[in-house]
């Protein structure tokens, strides 16, 4: 059999007996690859999956990539995929998922390799070694305790790979071997590539929640605490080379498309449009959310990727960070930074502390301002209430950053309290109003609250609430920033209200296709049948498009292009839609649809995981906050702009803060959702009859014998 | 821009580069294209000067109808005040209006230190 867009095997990693044993990719074909391969892969090799703690042995961690991985298709070629049942969520730490971006997955194909499953637990640390079929488990006692970018620096060293940029040819074959034990079914090649480190920090080792899977400088899994269950595996590193490649069903229609997306939907460099509504058509940019540290850089990106968000400075700080974590400390290093550049080096210095720990910074985002509110009060510090012998008088130095990430990933001091999770902590210490009053954001499942408040962006609210984690999920959000920031600089908008729901409701097939009504976020309809339609859309089309086929988060869908006459995007669209690069790559001939139809089959049998974990619709909820306090308008920030619909039942940008949601109303939408979904509404469980339309009675069988099966409609 | 307001008395420059406490800090947040809105909180005017200095990729959050209150109320200052209450009623839009402020607030703090550096 040929697998187009396929390395053809999966490596299982028994971690308990060090041994690697090579499956067939065929069985897992109609999962697509990414989460859908590993949620089924989980599926089969958890033999307890009822454990709520990734730190569980019998927990199954798969670290997935997909047909497109190692390609030319735009900004989908270089993601990772990793699924497992997470740490350090509240109640209850689901099976659940996180991505990556670089050269791991490519490189891990192109050694031959669709995925990783690691089971078992080994009896001391050990890191992995994968020379294409060769597979190596070695002691890791000399890299345990050092960092994410010591520990690859160190596993190179002991591979004999040169250092720098000149290209070194390496003959696999001739690489130090530590041991006999391992996998080998055929001779190595040559190579003049580095290999791709997957590695945890102290803060996985200390199987801290939170902590992150680090790949290069800054490629991170961040959420799901994979850090942890790979240190609670003692698992160090997972290093891959390999020097085959990626067989691609239609090359031409794939340089077509991919020809397509640059003259058609991208920003023509001639005359480029720096202010373009569109998201893979955008200009190449940096993701830095702090001022630039020099001019001095050079992009860098996952492979296959168009924009290169990322940057490698000549100042030997901030490297390969980018979003998020290049401003974690942000709102607390400006209090004491003396000008714009010295909060810059403070910011990207402590972005390179958090990659070094390997320690998710986004918990720190209203973490961090929850434990100042604390310590401000006279709660939190040393000989108080809350005892806590850090700095914290000097919080926005480096000095403290650095005191804090280590307090957080080894277990000391305030981390010693926060090792189960923030919510568990906040319960411990007593501090359960925090959740009442929003002093502690974080919106649902014990995680932070992203940026996007669930009172005015529904669908981030409700995806993450019907889902495991905080969705981050970028796939309408730019109609509020976009649209802000018009009004913001009093600029025309690009495109009108009524405009723009149509066009995206063209695309929203096949459940609200041509139902702009889907994007009213007004009060009136902030509950409808109408936003359940969108959520599920979201939902399915992530699980499969993003989050199996591994098309980049910020780069698509494309629903709205200004880069083109009618402003129609590039998602689904015949020339250069996801199908087309996914068909052309596999041989597959799916329709947009198809693959929708895909991502409601892996959103399904996640959601059948979740239930046997205990799920049940009683426990589906937001922070209290979310339902007790308004979102309150310019406070900080002065507006929310949305499209809604008057009474009149003409559209509009409207401004959504000042708000709060409805916990009755919120019941009866997730009524709703799940009768769509065809579950049962009063448990939320799946039904056999909905199974079974997808295939997928040997699940009904499993939560029937569970007593969990949902209840069919009468 | 003109600046219509007079050198700060010595105490009124200290105050002006004083953070306030806790208690009396303003929120303000940031627009950060993809993370979304990022809280936080302003207790100095040096602080609120660096936290208004433009940048390409985002914007800042604060209103600024309450703002000269602040300034008038927890840091002290009600000539500033007057003065960012007047740029912001004539403003054309938000983004001119933090722009005008940043520019004042950046004038009353070289007047406070300039003030502090004579009376030293």
């Amino acid at each position: 059999m040929t697998y187009h867009g396929y390395a053809g095997k999966i490596l299982r990693l028994d971690m308990t007996n060090r041994k690697a044993v090579a499956i067939d990719t065929a069985p897992y074909r109609r999962w697509g690859g990414g989460h859908g391969m590993g949620s089924a892969l989980f599926w089969d090799f958890c033999t307890d999956k009822t454990i709520t703690d990734g730190r569980h042995p019998a927990n199954v961690c798969c670290v997935m990539t997909s047909p497109l991985c190692g390609t030319i298709v735009p900004s989908a070629g270089g993601r990772c995929e990793v699924v497992g049942v997470g740490v350090g969520q509240y109640p209850v730490s689901w099976f659940t998922r996180s991505n990556f971006g670089g050269r791991f997955s490519t490189m891990l194909k192109y050694a031959g390799w669709d995925g990783i499953v690691i089971e078992g637990t080994a009896d001391e640390p050990v890191w992995i070694d994968i020379r294409n079929d060769q597979v190596l488990f070695h002691t890791a006692d000399d890299l345990w305790g050092k960092d994410t970018w010591a520990t690859q620096q160190e596993i190179r060293k002991l591979l004999h790979i040169k250092r720098g940029t000149q290209a070194h040819w390496q003959n696999l074959d001739a690489l130090p071997l530590a041991d006999d034990r391992g996998y080998a079914e055929q001779q190595s090649d040559r190579t003049t590539q580095k290999p791709a480190i997957l590695c945890i920090g102290p803060a996985g080792e200390y199987q801290t929640p939170h902590a992150a899977l680090i790949h290069d400088a800054g490629n991170g899994a961040g959420q799901g605490g994979f850090g942890a269950v790979w240190g609670s595996k003692n698992l160090k590193a997972i290093s891959v080379i390999g020097t085959g490649g990626i067989k691609v069903h239609d090359p031409k229609t794939l340089l077509r498309a991919r020809m397509i997306t640059k003259e058609k939907y991208v920003v023509n460099w001639q005359t480029p449009d720096f202010h373009a509504w569109t998201r893979v058509g955008n200009l190449p940019k940096p993701l830095i959310q702090t001022a630039m540290p020099t001019d001095e850089r050079r992009p860098q990106a996952c492979q296959g990727c168009i924009n290169g968000c990322r940057s490698r400075y000549n100042i030997g700080y901030g490297n390969e960070s980018a979003c998020q974590e290049t401003f974690w400390y942000g709102p607390y290093v400006r209090k004491i930074a003396k000008n714009s550049a010295e909060d810059t080096e403070i910011n990207l210095k402590s972005a390179d502390i958090v990659q070094k720990y390997g320690l998710n910074s986004f918990v720190l985002q209203p973490g961090l301002h929850w434990l100042e509110h604390l310590y401000e009060e006279g709660i939190l510090g040393p000989g108080r209430q809350i005892p806590s012998e850090l700095p914290w008088q000097s919080i926005g130095t480096l000095d403290f950053a650095e005191k804090l990430i280590h307090a957080l990933s080894t277990k000391t001091d305030i981390g010693a309290d926060l090792a189960e999770g923030w919510v568990q902590a906040a319960l411990k210490w007593g501090r359960e109003e925090d959740l009442h009053t929003g002093a502690l954001q974080f919106s649902y499942w014990g995680v932070p609250e992203h940026g996007y408040d669930p009172r005015a962006e529904l669908e981030w609210g409700y995806g993450s609430l019907m889902g495991d984690r905080d969705t981050n999920t970028h796939c309408f959000n730019y109609i509020f920033t976009n649209v802000s920031a018009a009004f913001a600089f009093g600029k025309p908008l690009r495109i009108g209200a009524e405009q723009m729901v149509t066009l995206h409701a063209k695309k929203l097939s096949p459940y609200a296709k041509d139902r702009p009504e889907v994007l009213d976020y007004s009060d009136a309809n902030m509950y409808s049948e109408a936003v359940a339609q969108l959520v599920r859309w979201q939902q399915h089309y992530c699980r499969f498009y993003k989050n199996s086929a591994l098309f980049c988060d910020l780069k698509w869908p494309d629903f709205v292009n200004t880069n083109v006459s009618n402003f129609e995007g590039a998602t689904g669209s015949l020339d250069a839609g996801e199908q087309v690069f996914w068909n052309a790559v596999t041989g597959d001939a799916i329709s947009f649809e198809e693959g929708i139809e895909i991502g409601r089959r892996i959103w399904n049998l996640d959601n059948a995981i979740w239930v046997l974990q205990g799920r049940h619709r009683d426990m589906v909820h937001f922070a209290p906050y979310i339902y007790k306090t308004i979102y309150k308008k310019g406070e900080i920030f002065p507006f929310f702009m949305w499209t809604c619909r008057d009474d009149n039942g003409n559209w509009r940008y409207q401004d959504l803060m000042g708000r709060s949601l409805d916990r009755e109303k919120v019941e009866e939408w997730k009524s709703i959702f799940y009768q769509l979904e065809g579950w049962d509404s009063k448990t939320g469980w799946p039904t056999r009859t909905t199974l079974e339309q997808m295939e997928m009675g040997y699940v009904a069988d499993t939560l029937e014998a569970a007593g969990k099966l949902g209840e069919d409609a009468s | 821009m003109i600046y219509g307001f007079a050198l700060p008395s010595e105490a009124l420059s200290r105050k002006i580069l004083t953070p306030v406490a806790f208690k009396e800090r303003f929120p303000a947040g940031r627009l950060k294209p993809p993370v979304g809105i990022i809280g936080g909180d302003i207790r100095s005017l040096v602080e609120l000067h660096l936290f208004l200095e433009p940048d390409e990729a985002t914007l800042p959050g604060i209103d600024l109808q309450t703002l000269p209150n602040w300034i008038a109320q927890s840091i002290g200052d009600p000539e500033l005040a007057e003065s960012i209450r007047a740029v912001v009623s004539a403003r054309n839009n938000y983004v001119e209006g933090c722009q005008k402020v940043y520019e004042l607030v950046g004038h009353r703090l070289n007047q406070a230190r300039m003030v502090l550096k004579e009376a030293t």
